[in-house]
């Protein structure tokens, strides 16, 4: 048996094999990063007072719809990321410069270069929402740390080209049985890539004779409040594809739509996005998967399968008896009250949904959980929420993975 | 662990009724006729009770009935939000309308960290399929005195008569759910003219959150009233649309909400056709009530 290289801590072995945790890392096709595809920017403005915040604001009424605010303009000395289109980044930079508005460009260059030269995680600030680079910054640094449980699997690639990225955690050894955990299929869902990079960090430091999988999935968007994938077909102006409703089981079904300008589009057949078909392969090949968990906000959910139907599934009873003890742990931890059951009788029927897929394919502990909050923030989960999410969050996560260490099958 | 009420149907923590039985849509039929019930219908039109009415259909039912109340208190120091649903009768009929009788806890929007005083309101909801909105009866317990209400709502005004017309382009709160201090008082009073949208909007299939303003088209105080006019995004369930609403209200404390909206509709999918307007306005002035 290894010990770790902190020197002198024995991982217990279990009396199973050991296992595979995946991690797999979604890269939604999609629309920002500091660099995208279509040349946006995010550009950083430091306004040094009132007048110069005013400035800013103005700026979007003089060019409506083509700048949008990632930190608004709140006060001075705060920092304020704004996207700005291709097209009209030259207008803006001479805006900004004839009223005297500093970009930190220069100095968000010199911040890029360092991070990719810091070689730890720990000045990473988890309780923060991050960019997509910063958020690959953070997967390479962890890589490296923690190279002798961690590695980095490139699975497939997103409409848009980018990779599709899976953390694996494992003590070595090929064809464990493994536990997959995604977050991020919805990009709007800023909290669980938040809340994923946590669940990755605790399963390092948990070495308890499983092997993990973690997945986060930076997010990339259209806007603050995209759902969908980035794809494009011709007949329709209308983007994307809900990655949740574009798996096997059930597809089609009620919850689902056909109409691609609906937000639970579920595209034009089974599996035909590449982000879907990606995980699906990967799945598949490794073949050992006794667990999927997928993470989405909002609501304070944690459901198993079905959501295309109202029948239960022939494992009902032990997944709610799981389900209940993986939420009174929640429950513990800040006194947050998740409901459960499942999808179709707790949250509403959807057809074509990740785990269903994953139960019809022999995982039997499928779980999607929804993350805080119950609407009063929703998607804009203030960033003070992430790490205490994050921590009652892992404790749910580490009751079913600890079943499934106990359950084989 | 702290003794909590547990809502009538969803499992939580602690309690150990089975899921299994629970059928959202197809409902158990009792034949004993309910009459009018407590929304005064004389007559009998065919409801059957649902016996095992899902929780979700009854919180969506509560959060209409609060919608309905918070836009009639008019107070956006006084905003409440469904903690959770105690007890809840359903009825269907042939016509797919919906009627509910409910009591539910409530507790106060605003981000106090610690004050969770919980409030109880019981309401009758009810769904019909000629009129867009659910009819709804509703009686809350007082979260605050009413002194101390108006009091703060007046604060709350005196702060905003002094807000210069800065909003032009911010978006509230901003994409790291952040609000500003200052801003606070305006998202409160939007949250309020949003809740007639929402209320409006409701129905047993389909409900609403606010998630952003997305922008201020005015806020003038020049007369003595607050004149807000603004575009909010609503995050509609079960579908996941986001749907912007322009929402034009006037406000001055103590009296009753005037509010007119619009509500943009989904695309439809033919190219170059533009978007489907959803033409939902509607201009409304209350006596005092």
């Amino acid at each position: 048996m290894q010990s770790s290289p902190g020197g002198g801590v024995v991982r217990k072995r279990s009396p199973v094999s050991r296992w595979t945790l995946l991690v797999c890392s979604f890269i939604l096709a999609a629309a920002l990063g500091q660099m995208n595809f279509t040349g946006d920017q995010v550009l950083r403005i430091l306004a040094k007072n009132e007048k110069q915040l005013s400035l800013l604001r103005d700026l979007e009424g003089l060019k409506p719809q083509k700048v949008d605010f990632w930190r608004g303009p709140a006060r001075p000395s705060l920092p304020v990321d704004m996207r700005v289109p291709f097209s009209e980044l030259k207008d803006i930079k001479a805006y900004l410069e004839s009223h005297g508005l500093v970009l930190l460009d220069e100095e968000r260059e010199a911040m890029a270069k360092s991070r990719r030269l810091e070689r730890s995680t720990s000045s990473f600030s988890y309780s923060s929402y991050h960019t997509l680079e910063e958020i690959y910054t953070w997967i390479d640094n962890f890589v490296t740390e923690h190279s002798d449980i961690v590695s980095k699997l490139q699975i497939g690639h997103s409409f848009e080209n980018r990779s599709i990225l899976v953390l694996k955690f494992s003590t070595g050894g090929s064809r464990r049985p493994a536990i997959w955990i995604d977050s991020g299929i919805h990009s709007r869902e800023w909290i669980t890539h938040a809340t994923g990079i946590w669940i990755a960090r605790k399963v390092s430091m948990d070495r308890r004779g499983w092997d993990g999988v973690e997945v986060t999935c930076p997010a990339l968007f259209q806007n603050r409040l995209w759902r969908k994938n980035k794809s494009s077909r011709p007949g329709t102006f209308c983007i994307g594809v809900d990655l949740n409703r574009n798996w096997k089981s059930g597809f089609g079904g009620n919850g689902s739509n056909n109409n691609p300008c609906s937000e639970t589009y579920h595209g034009p057949s089974p599996q035909s996005e590449p982000e879907v078909a990606a995980v699906v392969d990967f799945i598949m090949s490794h073949g050992n998967v006794k667990a999927l968990i997928s993470i989405h906000s909002y609501s304070q959910m944690l459901m198993y399968p079905y959501g295309h139907s109202l029948e239960p599934v022939s494992n009902q009873e032990e997944l709610y008896h799981l389900a209940k003890d993986a939420v009174q742990a929640l429950y513990e931890v800040h006194g947050i009250e998740y409901i459960y059951g499942s999808i179709s009788t707790t949250l509403y029927v959807a057809s074509g949904i990740t785990v269903d897929w994953a139960y019809d394919s022999g995982i039997k502990y499928s779980f999607s959980f929804e993350l805080r909050d119950t609407g009063r923030y929703g998607f804009l989960l203030p960033a003070t929420q992430i790490i205490p999410t994050a921590q009652e969050t892992w404790m749910a996560i580490r009751t079913i993975m600890e079943h499934t260490l106990h359950h084989p099958y | 662990m702290q003794l909590r009420r547990q809502p009538l149907s969803a499992p939580r923590p602690g309690d150990t009724r089975p899921a299994a039985q629970r059928l959202a849509v197809p409902l158990l039929l009792l034949l004993a006729l309910q009459g009018a019930a407590a929304s005064g219908e004389p007559e009998d039109s065919g409801w059957l009770q649902d016996a095992e009415p899902s929780s979700r259909l009854l919180s969506q039912a509560a959060r209409a009935a609060l919608h309905f109340f918070n836009f009639r208190a008019a107070s956006p120091s006084a905003l409440q939000v469904l903690a959770s649903v105690l007890d809840g009768r359903a009825w269907v009929n042939q016509k797919k309308e919906y009627k509910f009788d409910l009591v539910f806890t409530t507790e106060f929007y605003r981000a106090e960290e610690g004050e969770k005083r919980l409030g109880t309101c019981s309401a009758q909801v009810f769904f019909r399929n000629d009129k867009p909105r659910p009819a709804v009866n509703v009686t809350c317990t007082q979260l605050i005195k009413k002194e101390r209400r108006q009091e703060e709502d007046y604060q709350l005004y005196k702060l905003m008569k002094q807000l210069k017309s800065p909003l032009n382009a911010v978006r509230i709160p901003d994409s790291h759910g952040y609000i500003a201090p200052s801003l606070r008082p305006i998202w409160n009073l939007a949250f309020l003219g949003s809740s007639y949208v929402m209320w409006q909007k409701t129905t047993p299939f389909l409900h609403y959150f606010m998630s952003q303003i997305s922008s201020v088209k005015q806020w003038k105080t020049n007369d003595d009233a607050i004149d807000f006019d603004y575009t909010v995004l609503l995050h509609e369930f079960s579908t996941q649309e986001i749907i912007p609403c322009r929402i034009h209200l006037v406000w001055y404390p103590g009296k009753p909400l005037k509010v007119k909206y619009h509500c943009q509709e989904r695309q439809t999918p033919e190219e170059g056709s533009g978007t489907e307007e959803g033409s939902a306005v509607a201009l409304t002035e209350l006596s005092n009530f």
